[in-house]
């Protein structure tokens, strides 16, 4: 019934296989949500700004998809259905019907969305009448929900705006060697890659007077682990951009820019999660992913290791292993990370994995060749923070230093030598005098970035370490290894 | 750090300091006696507008215009104490721009130093970290430090951590030779004993438990917490005794306020490890606090260097140029504090002798013991006047300056 795009029908049989009924996106699909007409009027504050009430009222006048000329997006997300008055949806619906075919003309696919409200046995006919290429659910809905849509669905994951701030502009007062706040995505999509390498993942959130830089690190921040930010642009932008206003449609440009040197390293997605340490996750814990999302934060490199396949070929070739999700863990689990500490690893776990002495929050104890870090009451905040204490650079794999507002991650072809370690600040403020120190010996590194060519930077190695300086980042930047000598 | 009132105090030294005489007025209008028997050297002060500036010629000059130093450290080893701190930073500006020593300044230091035919030049400090293979050069590239280039300053220049024992096999015990007013004596690195000459290098900004910080409070930092744990509970708060292998203080019963106490241990600490040289770097700083953890510090461009051979003099001519009275007391800026009740023991708020935060002046504290002169009277200062160089670091914190200097 659905317009299929051919990637989709090459990916048919997967989501067939599929047991969630969420439907993956084609991964060439670029997304931009691209609001407009009667219905998302309908769900906005009706004495909002006229000139706003105006450009989303005629968004989908054809000449909006002029914008879209040079751009890398493809993939429009319009408002579709969400339990508005019946003539307000018929009314919607038949304007994006006509957006669509052109759109469709020019080579995009549309999706529609669906906000709760809306009922599956109104909206879907009519989006196979107006041949969407699927939907997009946005909201919370009833459990069984996606179930009785008879199309391709996807659900994006829910993201914050990513950005960096002082805790003492947020008027808290820190302690001396407290970092920035960081929102990121990055372990987000992680997470999402992790338990569906396959599926492509979206990030959603809007950002409120947003700056350009703002929209660029959005799509960065989604793009460095290898997913896609759904673009959404500001009200005022939008208003700007219809009106032809010289600076805005600099600031568009800027972002397809950015897009197209994502798309254009889409290479990088392929590559595997980089790093000595392995956090065990699907343990069930509820404090997981605030393990993974304060790790990254800290920068120290890791691997994700689902606690189903948690066996001793999982644990090989790391040097540190994060345990506090098994707790308790099972007698073969405890045999395993016992034994890897053994051989010469390091586990930090909870009180579950040895007895800590009476008054002591922590105990640092040798285990065979290798060490256990064991506390009391472990909590993702200082255990992130001591990673960076309990991790040497060869435990770790890298350390960057003077990077307080960024956020790296690392990653290599698999089995091979090359090495990427990406960098994202987050602050408005370049981040300037980067070291990053690997663990091993490489001959080249490479400076890619948005916007600039690829500079090489020179590497200082000595004693199985490789020091590589970046004197300013402003945004985003790959530092591409290679020559990895062993 | 926040003066609740009593600015009349210091309005009047400020005038006083623009007058030709500030000095002698500044004396007149503490009621504390000056010891007219503490000792006086030269102290120059240099305006700097930026850290691009030749720093190196800069320091030559100082040096020069405080009787030289060639003929102290020709052929000798020269210790360096540093005074970094958190790595947080204001929005736009470096760790060392604002609450650690600027990186240039060490660099031109170093420079300097080598040109007057050092041997060997140790930069140190107790960087903290737990990790086995930390190193001090891996917290000064946490500030965006170029390492190499401060390491090929100077002939012979190692860096070393002295948080703990270090590269060396023992602690090494310094007694205080003057007075001691709570520790007899401290067990250091070994740096601090094996050099001839030894260099501290502060930044001068406020501080939330102080009021201030200069060359005299970046001495802090000396005492290994490998050896003596977390430094708050035993030497600010007093809540612990020295561990095996650490002197006692005198009196476990004495005051436990910070405010009286920590000023009265850091004059033990330059008893103990006399400075040779005290450097204080205000081109770029913090006010409101030592760093951006302080709720309502912020970065200020005071734009100048003070350099001398007595840490007090040094320190006190420092504090005049910072727009305070040197001899200031508990009821005056920026000695009457308001510290965080988050980031404090319940105690520590209300202290037993007084009804309001405070903390005592360590220099007037160390004049008393004869380490030095904190009377601008007594002191020869040399290069820009103090009135020149003067950044009113109060008044900028409270948004009464007409507009920032440089």
């Amino acid at each position: 019934m659905f317009r299929i795009p051919r990637d989709v029908r090459a990916w048919l049989p997967a989501l067939l296989l599929s047991p969630a009924l969420s439907f993956g996106a084609p991964d060439n699909w670029i997304p931009a949500r691209w609001t407009g007409g009667p219905l998302e009027l309908a769900r906005r504050d009706k004495a909002g700004d006229a000139a706003v009430r105006e450009a989303i009222a005629n968004w989908y006048d054809p000449a909006t998809l002029d914008l879209l000329r040079g751009s890398p997006i493809n993939c429009l997300l319009v408002p579709w259905s969400g339990g508005a008055a019946e003539e307000t949806e018929r009314r919607q619906q038949e304007l994006v019907k006509a957006y669509a075919d052109e759109a469709h003309r020019r080579g995009l696919a549309v999706l529609g969305l669906v906000y709760p409200g809306a009922e599956p046995a109104r909206f879907v006919r009519a989006a196979a009448d107006a041949r969407l290429d699927g939907f997009v659910l946005e909201g919370t809905f009833p459990a069984g929900f996606a179930a009785r849509i008879d199309g391709p669905v996807v659900i994006p994951q829910i993201g914050e705006s990513p950005s960096a701030r002082n805790l003492a502009d947020m008027g808290i007062r820190a302690a001396p060697s407290s970092e920035p706040w960081i929102q990121s995505n990055v372990w987000l999509v992680r997470a999402a890659r992790f338990s569906d390498p396959r599926k492509p993942v979206w990030i959603s959130y809007r950002i409120e007077h947003a700056k350009e830089a703002d929209y660029l690190r959005a799509i960065a921040d989604a793009a460095v682990a290898g997913g896609r930010w759904i673009v959404d642009l500001d009200d005022g932008l939008r208003v700007k951009l219809r009106r032809g206003d010289a600076g805005a449609l600099g600031t568009w440009r800027r972002i397809a820019d950015c897009l197209r040197f994502a798309e254009d390293h889409s290479a990088w997605r392929g590559l595997e999660p980089y790093g000595n340490l392995g956090i065990v996750v699907g343990t069930g814990s509820e404090m997981e992913d605030e393990y993974l999302k304060l790790v990254a934060r800290r920068q120290v490199p890791y691997r994700p290791i689902a606690r189903a396949h948690l066996d001793a070929a999982a644990l090989a070739g790391l040097r540190a292993v994060l345990a506090t999700g098994l707790a308790p863990p099972t007698a073969a689990e405890r045999k395993l990370v016992r034994a890897f500490a053994e051989n010469g690893g390091l586990v930090v776990g909870g009180p579950e994995w040895g007895e800590i002495p009476t008054g002591e929050p922590y105990v640092e104890r040798a285990c065979g060749k290798g060490r256990m870090a064991l506390y009391r009451s472990p909590d993702p905040e200082s255990i992130a923070r001591e990673m960076r204490e309990l991790l040497t650079l060869k435990d770790a794999g890298l350390i960057a230093f003077n990077v307080p507002s960024v956020i790296i991650y690392a990653s290599r072809e698999p089995g091979g030598r090359r090495l990427l370690v990406q960098l994202l600040n987050y602050s408005d403020s370049p981040a300037t005098d980067i070291t990053i120190r690997m663990s091993g010996t490489f001959k080249t590194a490479r400076l890619v970035r948005p916007g600039a060519a690829p500079v090489a930077l020179e590497t200082s190695a000595a004693n199985g370490e490789t020091d590589i300086t970046i004197a300013k980042l402003g945004l985003w930047g790959g530092v591409v290894l290679e020559g990895e000598t062993p | 750090m926040k003066d609740a009132k009593a600015t009349f105090t210091r309005r009047g030294w400020l005038a006083a300091c623009g007058a030709a005489a500030y000095a002698g007025s500044a004396a007149s209008a503490d009621p504390q006696t000056p010891a007219a028997s503490a000792p006086s050297a030269p102290v120059a002060i240099a305006k700097v507008a930026s850290y691009d500036e030749d720093l190196v010629a800069q320091f030559r000059k100082l040096f020069d215009q405080i009787g030289g130093i060639q003929s102290q450290v020709q052929g000798k080893t020269v210790a360096i104490k540093v005074n970094l701190t958190g790595g947080n930073r204001f929005e736009g500006y470096t760790a060392g721009d604002t609450h650690w020593v600027h990186p240039k300044v060490v660099g031109a230091v170093t420079a300097a130093l080598g040109q007057l035919g050092v041997k060997r030049i140790r930069i140190l400090e107790s960087a903290g970290g737990r990790r086995p293979d930390y190193k001090l050069e891996d917290k000064l590239l946490q500030g965006g430090w170029d390492v190499n280039a401060i390491r090929n300053a100077a002939p012979l220049v190692e860096f070393e951590d002295t948080n703990g024992l270090g590269f060396g096999k023992q602690y090494s015990t310094f007694r205080v030779k003057t007075k001691p007013y709570i520790f007899p004596a401290f067990q250091l690195n070994h740096s601090y004993e094996d050099c001839d000459f030894f260099v501290s290098l502060g930044k001068a900004k406020n501080h939330e438990e102080m009021g201030v910080t200069m060359s005299i409070k970046n001495m802090f930092g000396v005492t290994p917490t490998a050896l003596y744990g977390g430094r708050e509970r035993i030497f600010h708060y007093g809540q612990v005794q020295a561990p095996a292998g650490a002197t006692a203080e005198l009196d476990p019963q004495s005051n436990r306020y910070e405010g009286w106490r920590l000023p009265r241990i850091l004059v033990d600490i330059i008893g103990a490890r006399p400075i040779d040289l005290a450097i204080n770097d205000a081109i770029v700083s913090t006010c409101g606090g030592e760093g951006p953890w302080v709720l309502g510090a912020k970065p200020i461009h005071p734009g100048f260097l003070v350099a001398g051979r007595n840490c007090v003099n040094t320190d006190t001519v420092t504090m005049a140029t910072m727009g305070y009275n040197p001899r200031a007391g508990r009821h005056e800026a920026p000695y009457r504090l308001y510290k965080g009740p988050g980031n404090h023991p319940k105690e520590q708020l209300t202290p037993a002798d007084e009804r309001f935060q405070y903390a005592d002046n360590m220099m007037l504290l160390a004049e008393a013991v004869g380490i030095g002169s904190a009377d601008l009277g007594r002191i020869d200062v040399r290069g820009v006047p103090i009135a020149e160089a003067l950044f009113d670091f109060e008044a900028f914190w409270k948004n009464q300056m007409p507009k920032e200097k440089g």
